[in-house]
């Protein structure tokens, strides 16, 4: 009996053992590229492409940051084109959630007839992927003289089926009392839906928000497709110029890599809980 | 007069409901609707993006075109060899992830959070960081030497076929091998403790426990976690499209979403490019179909 115990004890330190180094193995080798990242955009060129790695800076080269801001033609468009992003990511975040909490609202709390039908188109939505229709949505958009527009950035995402389906069912299983008791005391159905609904919906509204910022800020196919102009481009199009670019210098690269994504690694320290959320996870793949 | 007042109530609850209801259906039409069936008919014409005689009907012409097209062929086995080649390694590595984080006790959220930290970035920058790591004089070149013994030698990530699949892969599995772990740790969370005890109670070991009592209530997690992998790697664009435009070759990288974005865009062939969406979408009909129901039987399962 005792015997037996020391063994297993001893499979026990062993497979714990296993476990930390494969850990500690993966995680180093995930974030190996990302000190990689950091460490390069303060480093002049010729040190980057040194053999070895030279892991450490020698000193913070700020002429990478400077070059990268003032882009490849002088013109420092990394500033519009960082507007572009902000704009275009902010307003489908903004206008999804408002989109997806009415109608949300709507299929959960009213009947009417002819709702199942709505609720089902708006579901057979998600089985149509993105990339499948956007040919025909780019031939949409020109005809709607939407190109190099904002409205065409924007307005193609803000019905959002995962959206609507997340809404209602959060809206589900909010009391009808209140509702009720808000329309005795004369409340007109839009400031319940302004003042009491949409304020108690926070958790929901702040995940999907952040959900649509994610994906628009990511974006690149559609605005590949649609923007024309240096002064439209979004962020991930400012990084493609200089990829396209066969002598672009790699300090500045990663120097524009690590601008890129400081709101996003902002966005992640400070709501870290949004993004990891359940919801969050099973719908990003819908972006 | 009571019954009326009733009436009207629901006649008017009625109303706010489509109220509510249609904004979202005039945006859905426009961009869901509408482009879908616009896709399915445009699949019928030859319509070029830049000339201006109308399209002309071709019947299935664009269809059997691409059916006896070896560049669409290769696109279909370029996107079949890249989704096999990332969703299998990587719900098997993210669930092993998943299964030692929930087995440790101190740092669970330290390696949740260094493992989830790529997937914060945006796939452009993923492709630009590893552009440089794949570069002759990169990283990934002086990793490799250390590991093989060898001295100096050019493994060709961005120019060997195979080894350009392979840079693709990795990229794709590094950026999304945290999310999945996430995914499963919560998954593993939501097994009920007292199960895991009662088994340790009996004397049942670590391989075990993860045999017989992990794995098995795993199993509608793991099935919606590929299924969603699969349906992803499908769609994968960004890390293929700036490769090619930093001057990787393009066949052995020419992923189907690739091949309709350069058929529409660089050849202006919006009818043979619209039959590719058509083809892409049914295939990705059936796995979006399939996550849906597996999403449906894993919310019974774990309720």
């Amino acid at each position: 009996m005792s015997t037996k115990k020391t063994r297993s004890w001893y499979l026990e330190r062993v497979s714990t053992g296993a476990m930390w180094l494969f850990l500690i193995l993966a995680a180093a080798l995930v974030v190996v590229p990302l000190v990689f990242m950091f460490t390069a955009s303060a480093m002049p060129a010729r040190d980057i492409l040194r053999l070895p790695y030279p892991w450490i800076p020698d000193g913070f080269y700020w002429p990478n940051y400077w070059n990268g801001l003032k882009g490849p033609e002088d013109d420092f468009i990394f500033f519009r084109n960082a507007l572009n992003s902000l704009i275009v990511a902010g307003s489908v975040a903004f206008f999804t959630v408002l989109l997806s909490s009415v109608t949300g609202y709507g299929l959960a709390k009213f009947k009417f007839k002819g709702r199942n039908l709505v609720f089902m188109l708006i579901m057979a939505t998600m089985m149509i992927p993105f990339e499948a229709i956007m040919i025909p949505l780019y031939m949409v958009a020109m005809r709607m003289g939407l190109q190099d527009t904002y409205a065409g950035l924007i307005l193609p995402f803000l019905a959002n089926a995962f959206g609507v389906f997340l809404m209602r069912q959060y809206l589900i299983t909010f009391p009808d009392e209140i509702l009720d008791a808000a329309r005795i005391d004369g409340a007109g159905e839009l400031r319940i839906f302004g003042s009491i609904v949409l304020p108690s919906s926070g958790p929901a509204v702040a995940t999907l928000a952040i959900l649509a910022f994610r994906s628009q800020w990511d974006s690149l196919l559609w605005p590949l497709l649609v923007v024309q102009s240096d002064e439209m481009k979004t962020i991930p199009l400012y990084i493609t110029r200089y990829m396209a670019e066969t002598h672009s210098d790699e300090g500045i690269m990663m120097a524009v890599a690590v601008l890129a994504s400081l709101p996003m690694i902002i966005l992640f320290l400070t709501l870290s809980k949004y993004f990891v959320s359940k919801e969050g996870l099973t719908s990003a793949t819908k972006g | 007069m009571r019954r009326k007042r009733g009436f009207s109530m629901e006649r008017k609850k009625a109303m706010w409901g489509w109220i509510f209801v249609l904004p979202s259906l005039v945006f859905f039409s426009a961009f869901s609707f509408y482009p879908i069936i616009n896709a399915l008919i445009e699949s019928f014409y030859n319509r070029n993006l830049l000339s201006l005689r109308p399209p002309r009907f071709v019947g299935w012409d664009n269809y059997t075109y691409l059916f006896r097209s070896r560049d669409f062929w290769l696109s279909v086995q370029n996107t079949a060899i890249f989704t096999v080649g990332t969703f299998v390694p990587l719900v098997v590595l993210s669930l092993m992830l998943a299964v030692c984080i929930m087995s440790i006790t101190r740092l669970r959220r330290f390696f949740q959070l260094a493992l989830y930290a790529p997937a914060v970035l945006s796939s452009v920058v993923a492709a630009l960081i590893w552009l440089l790591i794949f570069d002759p004089r990169g990283l990934a070149n002086q990793a490799m030497n250390a590991l093989m013994g060898t001295y100096g030698v050019n493994y060709k990530w961005l120019s060997d076929t195979t080894m350009l699949r392979l840079s693709t892969i990795i990229v794709y599995f590094w950026k999304y091998v945290g999310y999945f772990t996430v995914l499963f740790v919560s998954g593993i969370g939501a097994i009920p403790q007292t199960l895991n005890e009662a088994a340790l109670i009996d004397g049942a070991n670590r391989w075990q426990l993860f045999w017989r009592i992990t794995f098995p209530l795993l199993k509608p997690t793991t099935l919606l976690v590929s299924v969603m992998t699969m349906i992803q790697c499908l769609k994968t664009f960004s890390t293929q499209y700036l490769f090619t435009t930093a001057g990787a070759p393009t066949r052995p990288i020419n992923v189907i979403t690739l091949s309709i974005y350069n058929t529409a865009i660089k050849d202006y062939r919006i009818g043979r490019a619209t039959a590719m969406s058509i083809l892409l979408f049914l295939v990705m009909f059936v796995f979006t179909w399939l996550q849906l129901k597996v999403s449906r039987t894993e919310e019974v399962t774990f309720m």
